[in-house]
């Protein structure tokens, strides 16, 4: 778990400055809509980029209008305080409009302070929707980011290359899902926040020594007794992007609530899912980073969203939902409202928080709301519990 | 003796409530100091003393409000959405919908016969639509924040404050007074633009029933007033004692339920 920790708390955690010492490169992306398998092909370390460590916005707010969401700046933030100077490589994707502004922004900045654009600077484009058209799309783009990668870092990534990379990282995807059926039983022996520091540590981690660590961790889970969720709310944690274990952290030390399941970006949502290993790679990857994702930048989706999100909150037992968005999180802010409209319909209580994006920003405003939730919860179930005994005597 | 205490730490007052058999015996409003134990201790005491009664009387104490973490003396804490719906439905017995204006947020949340809360809505935008905003605006103004209120009913022309931006807010305030307009009509904008503040929140949460105002800006008639002409509902007043106090009646009705069972397990 320590070497987990290290990866999910630190912008350049030991393992890549350990990458980075066998003289091998390095690249970042934005989006969980870039198949990190292709840079793993090139032997090429995918790391996904972070805002956390972060300690002011001079440099985010320079570039970047008012009216922005915090975590695209935290990253131009600390791409100008140099936190990215390990990086031989970036990716940027349009995951949302902040996000897509993040490329010109990035490169602006370069012009003021030298340096801090890397070397490999690509934008990749993703549609916003993966039926017909904008698949085939996403196959192109996936294609041509493949021959950018080869012709500027001089490696040839084969389709024997590619379906390597995807074995590779369905063992660590099938671990996770591991977790999560773990996490579905009565009783949850490890913390959210333990699980959400071992899924964010997959998106900077050298493969296959996450996969090493992953598997040990899965091992130990499952001798664990101790139940952790005993007198605890169960519930799910979901919004716009998170990569805060202080957000986790938060809800889990109230003593009152485990975090048994979470629909975030950065979380298992799609890592829990494994990829196709048979077949032609490029459209097995397409299949599962375009036609599998449900996240709010995809038109058209918002069935198969609650579908999936009602799915997970059976699945984790959840006796409620936190949905946060970060402020002008556009995509998030519409859909939580949704989400909470038609989940407290059917009865499962929801709180909707917004919030600035950053380690322990809005901390206490954060607790109250999260405090008063739980005690909603309570006080449903003590009327469930009245009803019961009425029922019974 | 079922003395049992609550006390709300604030961000701006601190209130602590006596109840025996529950009815209050004693209360006490103190401006909040740096740190929320001193705030506490002081509120506690001022209500001991009006209540005639010594600290090692009260069986029970629930602590609640921003400082609620800080305070030494309570037996456990709850958040004051809980208690506010608590203390608001014990003050009108037919309330649904509750209000809660607050030093440094607002709160708007839905309760049931018990006082319960179920959905509720926070402002999380900034701190326009909360009391702070209005200190800001009296001291502005060189007037009491009681007297705040009472200036939209003799006001003739309501100035517009174009932010809601509590520091803008401020500038324009400053601009309207240096060019004579008088103090009754920027009054009168200041509440209008907290009522329009909190009416959005109101709106988000789709108002049901008796609704109810609780915390100190329930108060100020001016802002209640607008606010009802911006929802289009009627804010129902209690008697039955000071809406600020809510929070800290509603802490210890709870304390009374942990004294008598009334259900809920002790933990």
């Amino acid at each position: 778990m320590k070497v987990f920790n290290d990866a999910a708390t630190r912008v350049q955690c030991d393992s890549i400055t350990r990458w980075k010492k066998e003289g091998k490169p390095v690249v970042g992306y934005t989006c969980s809509y870039t198949p990190a398998e292709i840079f793993y092909a090139a032997d090429i370390l995918p790391v996904r980029l972070r805002g956390i460590e972060t300690d002011g916005m001079e440099v985010g707010d320079t570039y970047f209008g008012p009216f922005i969401c915090s975590f695209p700046k935290c990253i131009l933030q600390l791409a100008g305080k140099g936190k990215f100077s390990f990086l031989d490589g970036a990716i940027i994707t349009p995951g949302c409009d902040g996000m897509r502004r993040l490329d010109e922004c990035w490169r602006k900045a370069g012009e003021d302070f030298d340096g801090i654009v890397p070397d490999y600077f690509y934008y990749f484009d993703v549609p916003h929707k993966s039926e017909n058209h904008g698949m085939a799309w996403y196959i192109e783009e996936v294609k041509e980011l493949i021959k950018s990668v080869e012709k500027h870092f001089n490696v040839s990534i084969t389709n024997e290359k590619l379906t390597a990379a995807i074995k590779a990282f369905n063992k660590g995807r099938r671990l996770l899902n591991e977790i999560e059926n773990l996490r579905s039983k009565d009783e949850i022996v490890v913390s959210g926040t333990d699980v959400f520091a071992a899924t964010i540590a997959g998106t900077v981690m050298p493969r296959d020594e996450y996969t090493k660590e992953l598997k040990k961790w899965v091992t130990a889970l499952k001798k664990r007794k101790t139940s952790l969720s005993k007198n605890k709310h169960r519930v799910m944690l979901v919004g716009s992007i998170s990569d805060e274990i202080d957000l986790f952290e938060l809800i889990e030390d109230t003593n009152k609530a485990i975090i048994a399941g979470e629909n975030l970006c950065f979380g298992i949502r799609y890592e829990g899912n494994e990829i196709k290993e048979d077949g032609d790679p490029i459209e097995a990857l397409a299949d599962h980073y375009l036609g599998t994702s449900v996240c709010p930048r995809m038109y058209g989706k918002y069935k198969e969203r609650l579908a999936m999100l009602k799915e997970r909150i059976e699945r984790s037992q959840a006796a409620g939902v936190i949905m946060q968005n970060i402020r002008f999180c556009d995509l998030h802010g519409a859909e939580n409202a949704l989400f909470e409209r038609d989940l407290e319909a059917i009865g499962i209580p929801c709180l909707r928080v917004e919030r600035e994006y950053g380690p322990h920003i809005d901390a206490g405003r954060m607790k109250l709301r999260i405090n008063a939730f739980l005690e909603r919860i309570d006080a449903k179930n003590d009327h469930k519990l009245s009803e019961a005994v009425a029922v019974s005597a | 003796m079922n003395i049992v205490a609550g006390c709300d730490v604030g961000s701006l007052t601190s209130k602590a409530v006596i109840m025996k058999n529950g009815k209050i015996i004693g209360s006490h409003i103190i401006k909040s100091k740096p740190r929320p134990k001193d705030s506490a201790d002081a509120a506690l005491d001022g209500a001991l003393a009006a209540a005639g009664v010594s600290k090692e009387d009260i069986k029970y104490c629930i602590g609640t409000g921003y400082g609620r973490e800080k305070i030494e003396f309570v037996n456990e804490v709850v958040s004051e959405i809980k208690c506010h719906g608590k203390g608001a439905r014990w003050m009108l017995p037919t309330a649904e919908t509750v209000i809660d204006i607050g030093g440094q947020d607002c709160k708007v949340m839905k309760i049931d016969k018990s006082g319960n809360v179920g959905r509720f809505s926070a402002n999380d935008k900034c701190a326009s639509g909360t009391g702070r905003f209005l200190e800001v605006m009296a001291n502005v103004l060189n007037i009491g924040i009681d007297e705040l209120g009472k200036l939209s009913a003799k006001a003739k022309e309501p100035i517009t404050l174009a932010s809601t931006c509590t520091v803008w807010a401020q500038a324009d305030v400053i601009k309207y007074i240096n060019s004579g307009v008088s103090i009754e009509d920027i009054g009168a904008g200041i509440n209008a633009a907290m009522s329009g503040r909190v009416a959005i929140l109101v709106n988000s949460v789709k108002p049901e029933g008796d609704i109810f105002m609780t915390g100190g800006v329930a108060k100020n008639i001016g802002v209640v007033e607008t606010l009802e002409k911006l929802i289009g509902r009627r804010i129902k007043r209690a008697r039955k004692a000071d809406p600020q106090i809510a929070g800290a009646i509603g802490a210890a009705l709870l304390s009374a339920e942990k004294v008598n069972g009334n259900g809920r397990k002790v933990k």
